[in-house]
């Protein structure tokens, strides 16, 4: 059943429109019109390294006030360390089992983690696309580990954009959700953030998540954990300028008219394979 | 005076005023949320945010069928369903229709108020499903047969005692009054009923017609559950409750989570439209979108109140408003209680009806200076109070006390006779004599004017009105300018 007619006619009598006319968004297109933001594009592009150090104190800053704990790691070594301690330091809440789920994301995968609980009992689940156990895994686990697309330092925000391998529940029905981050992907504040979605264009749902659920219903009294996760971990993973600037500077004399979006991505590259070059080395 | 029939809300306010419990919360929330939202507005580093979204809030409801439009079509091509319901009942008859048609069982809500405006709990229940409210707020009331008194602190004229002893109760949990422990044992029961439901019906904070996705707040994380969960996700949605670009929807957002609870983000704000995309391992499999009018169009039609549809649920007129902060919500008789309930109450549910609503609040202004979208609610609340007084077709109010607009012609014609009113002071000067009390004031006035006296005392009239004092001592003065100065040296 349908009544979209007769419900929408209602709304132009009550806007006093000539009857029997039906207005459409080309009648009046300046309705849609989205500001320029070519603006904010820009200050996100060219933040010196100095100023996304700040960056990052803010995030931090406001990360402690929502009761969010930042681990800063430089390396994914670090990452994979700071992790395996929390798993191993915390106890499920709803059952004995100790299952931890895994966004199926590459940054997560090389941590290997599945490797690293050989002598405990925990389980480690990825939630591959296809697997039709990912939901009965997820609420059996107790930690739950995503890589939010981006953050938002004014308000110690992480942006979850669900896709197949990244559903909705990893990091909302698990008790403790990790969220594993680079340092690029910080912008600071929501204006900056909603730009880059709007390039993103997410088809699916996402979500803005601002530190551990939360409620303060029972006399004003604040409480963390009231349906989702008690505790929030975020590992910010913090690129070295040393590694960043001699290859920022060899891209920029190879082709100096190029973008810089596209400058900033090898040193990411870089950052990855020195890390997995230090974790080879360690292992040996 | 207790053979006189009281209303309903000046019985609920009676009963507030004597609630130390309530007096205590209501200070609490007043003391943090409201003066703090005045103090966050003028911190505001953007100071032209405000003003801003109000334009865009007027420039989306003077377009409101194409924005309406825009928002089905993108919504359908997500794959989800769009419903317009011009009533309540046709939105419970289709939310019931779905329910029925996906053979379910049992429902969790995330907090919304139009799902208690058009009162859908009880024709779910009707039909054999079980309805769990997942607010911890709205669970508590739920499970203790009460109606919210704050839009976003359904419970705060419950205290920690009371919810214990609730808990243990209904829960069989043993007895605690410690906020964490309560919210531990609600996290579970919740936990359960979340994860088994078959359906969720939530509101809907905010929709965007350009992206076909609608956005919703919370802190608690139960909205994300019942829009997670459950195979199928209904959402409510009062029909001014969209915006046209996400750029407006963004700042819109900023404005409510700020204006609710200070904060510059909620602790989750989800974006969701249409079903789970292939391969979504979860999600809903069905998603609704019920837009409802509900009497909104007749306010939208309304140029004087149009401004009310502005509104954006944030609680703020609350947290500042002197009224609401002795009376609390439930003396409102209504979903929207406090200034934005006491101005669309009336016009969505009767004006004579909700006559009291209008003329309790005292027009200070303070929900003004508050509103993130500096809604002019004192105006529309002496709009309001006009219609009362002299009967409107368009509203179909009649004149609501015919003997009080009488005592006011006759009053109006008095004072325009400075001879007459001067005469009527004298007389009333000798009548009131044997009213005034010990304390030197009148404790108790007849007939029409009793109700003035019922709760307080008021002052009598002086002895001498200022311009008699004024003729006496001053103003021959004017015309003798030295004798002015001469007292004033004297003074000196």
């Amino acid at each position: 059943m349908r009544n979209d007619l007769p419900f929408l006619d209602n709304i132009r009598k009550a806007l006093n429109l000539p009857q029997g006319q039906e207005r459409t968004k080309l009648t009046v297109p300046t309705l849609f019109e989205k500001p320029d933001k070519s603006a904010t594009r820009r200050r996100i592009e060219r933040r010196t390294y100095q100023e996304k150090q700040d960056l990052i104190n803010i995030f931090s800053e406001n990360c402690t006030n929502l009761g969010t704990k930042l681990h800063i790691a430089g390396s994914l070594k670090e990452a994979e360390d700071i992790t395996v301690e929390i798993v191993r330091s915390r106890q499920p809440e709803f059952s004995y089992n100790r299952h931890i789920v895994l966004h199926d994301h590459p940054d997560i995968a090389a941590m290997q983690l599945w490797k690293r609980f050989n002598r405990e009992s925990v389980t480690v689940h990825t939630t591959f696309s296809g697997d039709h156990e990912t939901t009965e895994k997820t609420i059996a686990s107790y930690i739950g580990i995503t890589v939010p697309s981006i953050s938002i330092a004014e308000s110690g925000t992480l942006v979850q954009i669900t896709s197949a391998g990244c559903p909705r529940s990893t990091s909302l029905v698990p008790s403790i959700h990790i969220a594993l981050i680079r340092s690029e992907t910080l912008v600071a504040d929501l204006k900056e953030a909603c730009c880059l979605l709007e390039d993103l264009k997410p088809e699916d749902s996402y979500v803005f998540i601002s530190g551990p659920s939360k409620t303060a219903d029972i006399e004003a009294h604040l409480v963390h954990g009231a349906h989702g996760p008690k505790e929030v971990h975020i590992i910010l993973l913090k690129e070295e300028p040393q590694q960043l600037e001699p290859q920022a500077i060899q891209v920029e004399s190879e082709s100096p008219s190029e973008e810089k979006t596209e400058s900033e991505t090898p040193p990411e590259q870089a950052c990855t394979l020195d890390d997995q070059a230090e974790e080879t080395a360690e292992k040996s | 005076m207790s053979k006189k029939i009281e209303s309903a809300y000046i019985e609920g306010a009676k009963k507030a005023i004597a609630s130390p419990t309530l007096q205590k919360s209501l200070d609490n929330i007043q003391d943090r949320f409201g003066k703090g939202a005045m103090q966050l507005w003028k911190e505001l580093e953007d100071q032209g945010m405000r003003d801003r979204v109000k334009e865009s809030r007027m420039r989306t409801l003077a377009h409101l069928d194409i924005i309406l439009m825009e928002l089905a079509q993108k919504v359908r091509k997500r794959g989800g369903k769009v419903f317009f319901a011009r009533t309540a009942e046709e939105a419970v008859a289709y939310t019931l229709e779905v329910a029925q048609k996906n053979q379910v069982k049992s429902v969790v809500k995330g907090k919304s108020m139009t799902s208690m405006e058009i009162d859908i709990d009880p024709a779910l229940e009707k039909a054999g499903i079980e309805v769990v409210e997942t607010d911890l707020g709205e669970y508590i009331i739920q499970l203790a047969g009460d109606t919210p008194s704050h839009i976003i602190a359904p419970c705060i004229h419950m205290d920690r005692h009371d919810i214990g002893k609730l808990f243990t109760d209904k829960l069989g949990i043993e007895p605690t009054t410690d906020p964490p422990e309560l919210t531990m044992a609600a996290r579970k029961a919740l936990r359960e009923k979340l994860l088994s439901a078959d359906m969720g019906i939530t509101g809907c904070n905010l929709a965007c017609a350009e992206t076909g996705q609608i956005a919703l707040v919370s802190n608690e994380g139960n909205i994300r559950m019942s829009t997670t969960m459950p195979r199928i996700h209904l959402a409510l949605m009062g029909m001014e409750r969209v915006t046209a670009t996400t750029d407006e929807q963004r700042e819109t957002l900023q404005l409510l989570t700020r204006g609710a609870a200070l904060q510059k983000l909620s602790t989750y704000v989800s974006f969701n439209g249409g079903p789970k995309k292939e391969g979504d391992p979860d999600g809903p499999e069905e998603f609704h979108l019920v837009i409802i009018d509900n009497g909104r169009s007749k306010i939208l039609a309304d140029l004087e109140f149009r401004e009310s549809l502005a509104c954006i649920r944030c609680g703020a007129c609350l947290n500042i408003c002197p009224v609401y902060g002795k009376i609390g919500g439930h003396a409102y008789n209504s979903t929207y209680p406090g200034p934005i309930g006491a101005v669309i109450t009336p016009l969505l549910d009767g004006v004579n009806k909700h006559a009291d609503l209008c003329k309790g609040e005292t027009l200070c202004g303070a929900c003004l200076d508050v509103c993130p979208v500096k809604n002019d609610l004192p105006r529309m609340l002496s709009a309001l109070r006009y219609k009362l007084a002299y009967g409107d077709n368009r509203w179909n109010v009649r004149q609501h006390n015919v003997k009080e607009a009488y005592v006011y012609a006759a009053w109006q014609k008095a004072i325009s006779h400075s001879s007459a009113y001067r005469r009527m002071i004298k007389t009333a000067r000798l009548l009131q004599k044997p009213f005034i009390g010990k304390n030197n004031m009148i404790k108790k006035m007849a007939g029409l004017a009793s109700g003035w006296t019922d709760d307080r005392d008021l002052p009598p009239i002086a002895q001498r009105t200022f311009s008699e004092i004024w003729d006496e001592k001053y103003a021959k003065r004017q015309q003798q300018t030295p004798a002015i100065k001469e007292e004033t040296n004297n003074e000196k």
